[in-house]
């Protein structure tokens, strides 16, 4: 491999692994910049949206340029900090492109699914905790966490099935707001700290930072897409929502 | 003791979220006690009587500016603890219950109830990024300071 194939693969994999698992566009440009300022290239440009990015420098007079289309997947901070740490390692000079090369590709091969049930353990714990806050007992914090475990469960179907959209946040909320209610009259639960607790883990927290921290830089448009994003999210949930609420009135009228 | 649940309920909460969003394991711990502090501190002052979203403001502020110095402190990304000092206070019951009364066909309390979640979700950016820009400033500041 030339050396100037092997800057751009650096580069690239560094940039598409922050967008790929949530990190900020201003993170993925100035992740870009600094690498390919270490590595001693030239005239070193980049312009990442949410879903693409786009690279070129020089090197020797030669000019090497990419265009690349992300496309996001399930949100790994551990790996948008471990990228982190590979730039800061090359800027201070204690990584060379092959090495920095080789470790990017090992951040890549490790699969997110491998924390699969913990992170369904997490999940309930999450919606457990936040039922606790909404003034639930006992009983609500472990219905809300099941509620969780098996809306979590069905996206991982979802994901193993390549089905994920944007449908998967409204059923997801669908199947927060369903179940509690259709257990209510067996169990008489908060069902207001239950349901509200289970919606939780869907609610756009990252979204909205992400918009913040690129809108601060200056991005608008990375910014603008951020909030949008995070608007429709919650907007999605609130739909799911509405729409097990309604159904389960008008089976109620019905029955 | 309504301070304690509180505060054990918000730690719970963003724990599970720091694992479900994939963040570095030494951080779990730390950003959660970001979370928690930010939250206690929103909760006290709704205790004195501070109105919800200026409520809300303070907290999402001293979460982010307690967020960034633990980001810098750890040589992690801030977005790891900026993300998870405010996951506490997204607006989930005020959104469902402006959900419930819109299904029960009361839009005028649906609609409030829709309007105040989305202050509350203006109030959680308005205030990460004020401490996004203070954390700017101050780095400005001591950059030109230490190039003078």
């Amino acid at each position: 491999m030339t050396d100037r194939k092997m800057y751009m693969d650096v580069l690239r994999l560094a940039g598409e692994t922050i967008m790929e698992n949530g990190g900020e566009t201003y993170r993925v440009e100035e992740t870009v910049d600094r690498m390919g300022r270490a590595f001693g290239l030239e005239e070193v440009q980049s312009f990442a949206v949410p879903s693409g990015l786009i690279i070129s420098f020089r090197l020797n007079g030669d000019s090497e340029s990419s265009v690349l289309r992300v496309r996001r997947g399930s949100t790994d901070l551990e790996r948008v900090d471990q990228v982190n740490q590979i730039s800061r390692l090359v800027e201070a000079g204690k990584m060379d492109c092959a090495r920095a090369l080789e470790q990017l590709r090992e951040i890549r091969s490790r699969k997110t699914g491998e924390r699969q049930y913990p992170t369904i353990l997490a999940a309930g714990l999450s919606a457990a905790g936040f039922c606790l806050m909404f003034g639930g007992a006992w009983m609500d914090w472990i219905v809300s966490a099941g509620t969780v475990a098996v809306q979590q469960l069905f996206f991982l179907w979802m994901r193993r099935k390549n089905l994920q959209s944007m449908m998967t946040v409204v059923l997801g909320a669908f199947l927060a707001t369903l179940i509690p209610q259709a257990l209510q009259p067996v169990l008489g639960l908060n069902q207001e700290a239950v349901i509200a607790g289970a919606l939780m883990p869907l609610l756009p927290g990252l979204a909205m930072t992400n918009a913040v921290q690129d809108a601060l830089r200056g991005d608008m448009i990375s910014g603008v897409s951020h909030f949008t994003q995070a608007i429709m999210t919650a907007g999605l949930v609130a739909g799911g929502a509405l729409t097990a609420t309604t159904l389960l009135n008008v089976m109620g009228g019905v029955l | 003791m309504h301070i304690l649940k509180m505060a054990v309920a918000s730690f719970l909460g963003t724990f599970g979220f720091a694992i479900l969003l994939h963040a570095p394991r030494r951080a779990w711990i730390p950003a959660s006690l970001v979370g928690t502090v930010a939250f206690v501190l929103y909760d006290l002052l709704l205790s004195m009587g501070i109105t919800s979203p200026a409520a809300i403001f303070l907290g999402a502020l001293f979460g982010s500016l307690i967020g960034y110095l633990c980001a810098w402190r750890m040589q992690m990304i801030s977005t790891v603890f900026m993300s998870l000092s405010i996951v506490s206070f997204v607006p989930g019951l005020g959104l469902y219950r402006s959900m419930e009364l819109l299904a029960r066909s009361e839009t005028g309390g649906g609609a409030r109830q829709g309007a105040e979640a989305m202050v509350a979700i203006a109030m959680i950016v308005l205030g990460l990024g004020m401490g996004a820009f203070l954390v700017r400033l101050v780095k400005t500041q001591v950059s030109a300071w230490k190039h003078r």
